[in-house]
């Protein structure tokens, strides 16, 4: 039990590691924004997984704070992601942009 | 050099002020030595038949809301003329919600709702714990207003039913009031426990602590999402 959290914790946290550095080095901001956000999103759960295991008692709460980062983070990120398509278009180095397809013009990204 | 001398002057300012605070003697006012004894009074209190405040686990807890509640009672009524003020400024009698310049899409929608129940949730929990854990009625009012917070920014069509908020707030702030003439009653003195203390650590312990404790919770939770209901509204013109 305590191997696997601090193999849990661990790993928690280099994904953190990782992901910050994406945000450090990711060149635009949608890129940026799926680094922070997927390698974060991960970390924080092996790393509440790796405290659930350390302090069994805990496992409820730590289950409930997995289920708040599991809604929050997917919608936060994408919140961000479409206030700054609607700011600031898609990046100059993008080939194809289906999301100007789909809208088909309309202002409404929201 | 600027970052040195900036380093040199903060290190020599928490010198000074830690050297200030190892020597400090106070005085009564009949000219007394009485270091530290009131401090250590509270810290040391122990939890005895005889101490009026034996029930709560907390000792944060046990001044805030039993030897000082006449305080935090002050402090409710300063929260209340706050939010009092901003719905003078900004309240009307016919509101409609502020266009927010956005439309949330789906995912917002249906997320901020579940997210909506967990916040609560954890606001409840602290607000109904406030005296065995950190936390208390304050920041668990914060949290329960902090999830009105959120369905406000995520769907600029909600509207919450805001009387509602305000019947809660005046019946929570009376009843206070009245748990307070109830101790001028049962007991000797406004605002004392008289209620059984219980077992230290219990959920029900502690007294009239947590029910003050859980009227201040939504009192402060209803007050804060008042405040939020007139800042993101505007008068029909």
């Amino acid at each position: 039990m305590e191997i696997v959290s601090q193999v849990l914790l661990v790993i928690g946290g280099l994904f953190f590691l990782l992901g910050g550095l994406g945000v450090l080095r990711m060149p635009d901001v949608f890129n940026r924004i799926q680094a922070g956000t997927k390698a974060t999103t991960l970390g924080a759960f092996a790393l509440l997984l790796g405290i659930g295991f350390m302090y069994p008692t805990w496992f409820l709460k730590v289950g409930i704070i997995i289920v708040f980062i599991a809604i929050s983070n997917p919608i936060g990120s994408s919140v961000l992601a479409k206030a700054s398509y609607k700011a600031q278009g898609a990046p100059s180095n993008v080939v194809q942009d289906d999301l100007k397809e789909f809208l088909g013009g309309t202002e409404d990204v929201g | 050099m600027k970052n040195f001398l900036a380093l040199l002057a903060a290190l020599g300012l928490g010198v000074l002020i830690i050297l200030s605070l190892q020597n400090n003697t106070l005085f009564n006012e009949y000219g007394e030595d009485v270091t530290g004894r009131d401090s250590e009074e509270y810290g040391d209190r122990e939890y005895g038949e005889e101490n009026p405040a034996s029930g709560p686990a907390n000792i944060v807890t046990s001044i805030v809301a039993d030897f000082r509640s006449f305080d935090t009672l002050g402090e409710i009524t300063v929260l209340f003329v706050s939010s009092l003020g901003v719905a003078l400024l900004l309240g009307g009698t016919k509101q409609k919600r502020l266009d927010l310049g956005f439309h949330p899409n789906f995912m917002l929608r249906i997320g901020s709702k579940a997210l909506f129940g967990i916040i609560l949730m954890t606001g409840v929990y602290v607000t109904i714990h406030g005296h065995l854990t950190p936390g208390g009625g304050f920041p668990g009012g914060a949290m329960i207003a902090s999830s009105m917070l959120l369905l406000y920014l995520a769907d600029d069509t909600f509207r919450a039913k805001i009387k509602g908020f305000k019947i809660l707030e005046s019946v929570a702030g009376s009843l206070y009031v009245l748990i307070g003439i109830a101790g001028l009653f049962f007991a000797d003195y406004f605002l004392e426990n008289f209620l059984n203390n219980g077992v230290v650590g219990d959920l029900l312990s502690a007294g009239i602590i947590p029910l003050i404790y859980v009227l201040i919770g939504l009192k402060v939770g209803s007050e804060i999402s008042g405040v939020i209901d007139n800042f993101l509204t505007e008068e029909v013109v």
